[in-house]
């Protein structure tokens, strides 16, 4: 690692940061995203919220929560939150497949990446548009989770000191969540030649990777263990824990998210740019 | 003692099973432009980018001022122009550019400034706040060869810088190079041989991935023989071979292509070979176009046995 590498890093991912927010195509696709935020927090998640918090029948009914998957919703002691956090596990690892799927395919197909690479190290470049999309995204989880912090405090404001926390642990897990998701992404992105392509990968290599894995673990259970491989494996287990029990399973992707990003070092070392 | 700025050793590149470079030994000090000829698909974008770093050789050694391509230590020192590589449509040409200079170790106001003089050396200082994608391919070459210039890097290496321009975009190009070549080392890859014989000094060869052995130097002031190119207007050309073979001094008079013909002479036997050739030209009441001391770099390359 040379010298100047946290430098360039630095600035690569400034320049990601750029790209997301004040490019014509980027600020579309923030616009895009706060307006269909702005109705999920508007109807379901208020109107959901609205549920849980006046249906006196809330405490014999949790039973059919848990038969739906939702069990979890009644250990949040913010009914918003509870809400937040089975929306949010479920809509960013999902857009984190759409938004970090273009770290450099488009720039290598272009050839621009070679403008860079002749002043900057390959690895300065590779994680250096892989922190800048991580932080794009932990920008957009934020703002989810302070749009909630708003919907609860109006609802009531004395609920602020309590709120904290639990939006503080969301904010933190959902980071974590998309980590492996971006990393994958950052892998394919080396590899493939255009988004559209390493979107489909993404999905293929996952689909068959859940399946196969799945299968043998079926025949031979002690390979079950090779189940931490998945990105998002642990999600589903993840949405029935609550506040901080959540951080229990933080090092399952925090584990995906190294060997993906090594993974994808290799394969930016080697590519023909 | 004076270190060459390219040393490649044994360069082998394969594609997919086609052997794009095969055993490419050379070694190149700073100073003029050097030329980089072929044929298409003779290896020399492959070469240029294993130099770049933009490729990573099959098997072999390639050092570029003692390191090999993509070393940090380059970075500032080594630019290089890609074929066909084009800037990211998102942004402004000056904000690539000043990204470009902050990458090499510039602070914002230097990057800023720098990026401002580059494009003035390019002529296009007025389209700084441009996207790529409102340029001509000109321009967009213009400023790709900007790109290059940011730093005041040692060496430079172009792929093509003219291929696609038209007459008045390549004069632009080519007094880009010959006045930037004081200060830095050019490696132009080029199938315009006029172009390269205009700008270069020393060409280097690729033949179907092979480097020829010999390198070519355009200065013959050395020679035993030399050559004197002679293009003529209509003119019968039996004649003129006749009558120029028996001046003093020629050696042979070859006719490669209509109305072009190849004088070789001996200088010690008449040093002042072209105005004998003038004389003989008016005394026979014959028309010409041109007389240019040398061969014509495309006889050089590709007619050397004859």
């Amino acid at each position: 690692m040379h010298p100047g590498f946290f430098k360039q890093l630095l600035l690569i991912s400034q320049f990601e940061l750029k790209r997301g927010f004040a490019t014509r195509k980027g600020s579309l696709s923030v616009v895009t995203f706060v307006v269909v935020w702005y109705f999920i927090l508007l109807y379901p998640l208020r109107f959901a919220t609205e549920l849980l918090v006046q249906e006196k029948g809330f405490k014999q009914d949790f039973g059919f929560l848990d038969f739906i998957g939702f069990g979890s919703l009644q250990h949040w002691p913010i009914p918003e939150f509870g809400v937040l956090w089975q929306f949010v596990l479920i809509i960013f690892p999902m857009l984190s497949i759409t938004i970090a799927a273009d770290q450099t395919c488009s720039d290598r197909e272009r050839g621009t990446l070679r403008f860079i690479v002749i002043r900057s190290s390959r690895d300065s470049l590779f994680f250096g548009r892989f922190v800048g999309v991580m932080v794009i995204q932990a920008l957009l989880i934020c703002a989810t989770g302070l749009s909630t912090l708003a919907l609860v405090l109006y609802r009531d404001a004395t609920l602020f000191s309590s709120a904290l926390p639990n939006l503080f642990v969301i904010t933190f897990n959902v980071i974590l969540a998309v980590l492996p998701f971006t990393a994958m992404m950052a892998a394919l992105s080396a590899k493939v030649k255009s988004a559209r392509q390493a979107t489909l990968w993404a999905i293929l290599i996952w689909t068959f990777l859940a399946g196969i894995i799945s299968g043998f673990a079926y025949y031979l259970p002690a390979l079950d263990f090779f189940k931490c491989l998945i990105p998002g494996y642990q999600l589903s287990d993840l949405a029935q824990l609550s506040e901080w029990q959540t951080l229990q399973l933080a090092y399952i992707p925090l584990l995906q998210g190294l060997v993906l990003l090594a993974l994808g070092r290799w394969i930016m070392a080697r590519q023909a740019l | 003692m004076k270190s060459p700025i390219i040393q490649c050793q044994q360069l082998n590149h394969v594609y997919s099973g086609k052997v794009a470079l095969f055993d490419v030994n050379f070694e190149l000090d700073a100073g003029e432009p050097i030329g980089l000829v072929g044929p298409n698909g003779a290896g020399k974008t492959t070469l240029l980018s294993i130099l770049s770093g933009f490729l990573r050789p099959t098997s072999g050694t390639v050092r570029l001022f003692g390191h090999p391509p993509g070393a940090a230590q380059l970075i500032g020192k080594v630019a290089a122009l890609p074929q066909d590589a084009r800037l990211d449509p998102s942004f402004t040409i000056a904000e690539q550019l000043v990204f470009y200079g902050r990458l090499q170790g510039m602070t914002k106001p230097q990057a800023t400034l720098e990026a401002s003089k580059v494009l003035e050396v390019i002529s296009l200082k007025e389209i700084a706040q441009e996207k790529p994608n409102s340029l001509s391919h000109g321009m967009a070459k213009r400023v790709a060869i900007a790109q290059a210039l940011i730093g005041k890097p040692a060496l430079i290496l172009l792929d093509e810088p003219t291929a696609g321009l038209d007459p008045i975009n390549v004069r632009t190009v080519r007094t880009i190079i010959a006045e930037q070549s004081s200060a830095t080392t050019f490696i132009i890859s080029s199938h315009d041989l006029s172009e390269l014989d205009r700008l270069c000094q020393r060409i280097l060869l690729l033949e179907k991935g092979v480097l020829q052995t010999e390198t070519i130097t355009l200065n013959e002031q050395q020679a035993a023989t030399r050559f004197i190119t002679l293009q003529m207007e209509t003119c019968p050309a039996l004649e003129v071979i006749a009558k120029l073979q028996a001046l003093e001094g020629v050696l042979q008079v070859t006719n490669p292509q209509k109305n072009e013909f190849i004088v070789e002479y001996t200088p010690v036997l008449q040093p002042s070979m072209d105005q004998k050739l003038m004389q003989c030209i008016n005394a026979n009441h014959w028309q010409y176009r041109q007389l240019s001391h040398g061969k014509t770099l495309e006889e050089k390359l590709f007619f050397r046995d004859y």
